[in-house]
């Protein structure tokens, strides 16, 4: 079915059930990727996905029901799945169908050049060959992977609201196992750029990365200063970005509720949410429900200027949406989730950074964040890699260490901030950005 | 769900530039979440997942394909992009399918897709509202109800065409707990491969009210202190160890890439003498059971660990061509949009020679995991470390004060030897396993376990 059919078939199922408030949300996405493993593609998948999601507002509340069989039977049956879905909600929250925002700021996504079948296998290949060629002690178990994507977006309602969406990503990885007399080691490095320079850069970081690590030790338990990688900095604001939810804060589930207008975080510390970050593949003027989406800086020098609200978490707190209700594809509910989230960077190199810590650690790998975070509490006790600084240069390298803390605590504890900003892989519009940064006094668990 | 003559097409035509097998994986899944948050039913999902995957080898190589859409030409499109992808078409092949029979081992008592949506929220608020009622400073609780009813069909060049059915059903109870200064949070979480008679099992009560007290627990708790220590790990969810620092370190996925520490160790000591542990899809009606895995192949009771000594691996087809070994009923995927690759079922340290009461007592200091919560690991060093969602300290053979923010950590091959008890309490936990093939349901499992010496993360 054609995506115009889809709708006349909703629609009239819609008005048929005496419904007033509806909307379509429509997403497909198709993607091919290579993994290589020794010198060979050990494997090659393409993607076709896609589907509808029909909601509806039946006395005050809203329901939902989607399919990725789209046939006008089925497609009917989502409206009547959904109205009755409907009726067995209980919450007094808004259920609104949006009318659509005065305007919507146009996308400046960069082109991106979409390879074939044969260029992504060529590339993992070459990748694999390259990571093989950086070091003798790479060995196997090394892979490289080569993906594209393209995604497109279609939301559609009763109020007259008729919105789209198209982006295309493509993007690598490489995992590098190496061995010396027995000792195993691995790195893993991504890019969203798929040209040679990026490429054979990204095969020596992983390399190197994992050389890096030969023979770590281990270290005594006590308070050392500690500095967080960019990439592990993004990876602690990933595992604890839904504390930004106004939605968690009005449940109770973040203890940012209330703290709008006061100053959570040290002076260094200021976040961005950004739905249109430049260089960004993966960018959108409107959000899960229509509203048009805009840059927000959430924490200013601080100060928490604005938690993420949806329509819903919006109009509980009188206030106006942020833009943040996002729908990765068909079958998700709305979410609240930020854009391109990142910290901003300071004006100290790395290196300046290091040079202020006399003795500590230098934290390049953070492991089962998932596991050992609890983003309710703010705790986190998770085993990390890492380097020790001593005389505020990098040492030898060290590991099976805990660090642990309190994520509040963190944000108000970060001494300084170093200028480099880094971006992790877009999951949909999502990605999350940080420099390397300080905090000094850490709990660290060691032998 | 998919025409027999349709099928033997498409195996045809994947198999047409020269693959040695072909595979075709249809799914039809409904699934239903209905969610409780802030006293009330807030939300329900309501997904009907449906598509087919096309998948060939050539020796270990693979091609894989998905697509939502399951016309004839859309399929047949599929199986040649898959077959253009491996070379040049030397002409579709001719093949013949014969229908295989199930026996299905989960049977279903009470159908969660035909049953009213009253009886499913009013379980959930039950459940929900028995947390709430536990303590004044339980200040929220999120329940979800999930239902799935998930349909198989896998055919492949040799023959084979089978079809099965599961259902499966799961109450999942978060409650937090308040001082008005932090938050500390509890959960309980049971589900069965079976319908709404769950709840014969668990009383909906029990678990909304296991839920807050872990809440409430930990609300109390000072944090635990770091060091080493000996550890006695409870039953249940404890056995999430088990599976993640030595389970996933025995998958083919793993083990036929040369990516293990358990690569090469058949026949060898690995464990304490104390140690068998199992992978078992046939157990009736568990979380982690299927009757046939997404490659069509029965699943089976597999002793990997027989007193310490390695018996076997959990093995895919693909895993089975890399490792010359026989395939275990082990392959599983979230869904046709993955490739499926070797994971675990019901995965479990089987019950040992030591009284529960002997392992406690014989603590002079160390901790008392009473229910662990998640954790992650390297596969290829097998470094693991997992959070203690509700955790003791034991003096002098005695349980004492609760402590938080404990976590265990340490190594696959260490922990194994250093397991110097083991108890007689063998029971489940469930949980969703991440991996290549997307999230999977798991039973981890074990008695309780004394651990001689681990690392504890705190703080």
């Amino acid at each position: 079915m054609k995506f115009e059919d889809i709708k006349q078939t909703v629609f009239d199922a819609a008005s048929e059930l005496g419904l007033t408030e509806y909307e379509l949300f429509y997403t497909s996405d198709s993607s091919v990727s290579a993994e290589t493993l020794k010198n060979e593609i050990s494997a090659f998948a393409y993607g076709v996905s896609g589907g509808a999601c029909f909601r509806c507002v039946v006395d005050g509340k809203m329901g939902s029901a989607s399919s990725e069989l789209i046939t006008p039977e089925e497609m009917r049956a989502i409206v009547k799945r959904a109205e009755a879905n409907a009726r067995i909600i209980e919450s007094d929250d808004p259920a609104i169908i949006f009318e659509g925002s005065s305007s919507y700021e146009k996308t400046n996504m960069p082109e991106i050049k979409i390879p074939g079948a044969a260029e992504i296998k060529e590339k993992a290949l070459k990748m694999q060959e390259n990571t093989y060629g950086v070091s003798e002690l790479v060995t196997d178990g090394t892979q490289s992977y080569v993906f594209s994507g393209e995604s497109e977006f279609r939301l559609i309602n009763s109020k007259g609201l008729d919105l789209e969406n198209k982006y295309k990503t493509v993007g690598a990885y490489v995992q590098a196992v190496i061995n010396r007399d027995g000792e195993s080691e691995e790195s893993f490095e991504s890019t969203d750029k798929l040209d040679d320079d990026t490429t054979l850069a990204l095969s020596k970081k992983a390399v190197d990365g994992a050389i890096a690590k030969l023979g770590a030790k281990e270290v005594e338990s006590g308070k050392y200063d500690v500095i967080f990688s960019s990439k592990q900095t993004r990876a602690l604001l990933s595992t604890f970005s839904s504390v930004f939810s106004g939605r968690s804060a009005q449940l109770g589930l973040s203890l940012l509720a209330g703290k709008e207008g006061q100053k959570i975080a040290s002076d260094c510390v200021t976040i961005v949410d950004d739905p249109r970050r430049e260089g960004c593949a993966a960018q959108t003027s409107f959000d899960g429900e229509g509203v048009a989406t805009y840059r927000k800086t959430v924490i200013e020098n601080g100060v928490l200027n604005t938690l993420l609200y949806d329509l819903t978490s919006a109009m509980k707190a009188g206030r106006e949406s942020t833009a943040n209700g996002q729908r990765s594809v068909y079958a998700e509910p709305v979410t609240i989730a930020p854009y391109s989230f990142y910290i901003e960077g300071g004006k100290k190199t790395f290196e300046e950074l290091c040079a202020t810590v006399k003795d500590g650690i230098y934290i390049t790998a953070l492991k089962g964040l998932h596991a050992g975070a609890n983003a309710v509490t703010g705790d986190f006790s998770i085993d990390s890699e890492g380097f020790r600084i001593r005389d505020g240069k990098i040492a030898e390298a060290v590991k099976s260490f805990t660090v642990a803390g309190n994520f509040f605590e963190l944000l108000k504890s970060v001494e300084d901030i170093s200028s480099e900003v880094t971006f992790g892989l877009p999951s949909c519009f999502t990605s999350y950005g940080a420099p390397e940064i300080l905090v000094r006094n850490m709990s660290i668990a060691g032998k | 769900m998919l025409d027999k003559k349709l099928i033997e097409e498409i195996l045809g035509v994947a198999m047409s530039s020269g693959a040695d097998f072909a595979e075709v994986f249809a799914e039809r899944t409904r699934s239903n979440v209905i969610r409780f948050i802030d006293k009330k039913i807030d939300r329900v999902i309501d997904n009907y997942l449906s598509g087919v995957g096309i998948r060939i080898f050539s020796g270990t190589r693979t091609i894989y394909a998905s697509t939502t859409d399951i016309s004839r030409e859309g399929l047949l499109s599929c199986a040649r992009s898959v077959a253009e992808a491996f070379g040049e078409s030397k002409g579709a092949l001719s093949l013949c399918l014969t229908p295989k029979s199930v026996v299905d081992i989960h049977s279903v008592k009470v159908d969660p897709a035909s049953a009213e949506a009253k009886v499913k929220t009013d379980i959930l608020k039950e459940a929900c509202f028995a947390a709430h009622d536990h303590n004044e400073a339980i200040v929220q609780v999120l329940g979800n109800f999930l239902d799935t009813e998930r349909e198989i069909l896998v055919a492949n060049s040799e023959g084979l065409l089978v079809g099965d059915k599961h259902t499966s059903t799961r109450i999942v109870v978060n409650s937090t707990a308040s001082d008005g200064n932090e938050n500390q949070s509890g959960s309980c979480a049971p589900g069965r491969s079976m319908g709404l008679e769950l709840f014969e099992l668990f009383s909906p009560k029990a678990v909304g009210e296991k839920s807050a007290r872990q809440a409430m627990v930990n609300l109390g708790a000072g944090y635990c202190k770091a060091g080493q220590m000996t550890v006695a790990i409870e039953n249940g969810f404890g056995g999430v160890i088990f599976h993640e620092a030595c389970g996933h370190s025995l998958e083919a996925t793993q083990v036929g890439v040369g990516m293990s520490e358990m690569c090469g160790k058949l026949g060898q000591k690995i464990a304490s003498d104390k140690v068998t542990a199992i992978d078992d899809g046939t157990i009736k009606n568990a979380w982690g059971s299927v009757n046939i895995d997404d490659e069509g192949t029965p699943t089976q009771r597999n002793v990997l660990i027989e007193n310490g000594i390695l018996k076997n691996y959990m093995i895919d087809r693909l895993g089975s061509r890399r490792m010359g070994m026989p395939m275990t009923g082990n392959s599983r995927r979230q869904s046709y949009t993955f490739e499926p690759t070797s994971r675990m079922t019901n995965t479990y340290i089987d019950n040992g020679p030591d009284k529960n009461e002997d392992i406690i007592a014989s603590i002079e200091y160390g901790l008392y995991a009473k229910e662990m919560g998640g954790g992650s690991v390297n596969p290829l060093t097998g470094a693991f470390n997992f959070s203690v969602r509700e955790g003791y300290m034991v003096r002098n053979g005695k349980i004492c004060e609760a402590v938080r923010g404990a976590s265990l950590i340490g190594t696959g091959s260490q922990i194994l030897m250093d397991i110097d008890m083991v108890g007689q309490n063998l029971d489940f936990g469930q949980g969703v396993c991440g991996s290549s093939s997307g999230s999977v349901p798991t039973d981890v499992g074990q008695p309780l376990i004394r651990v001689k010496n681990i690392t504890v993360g705190g703080r």
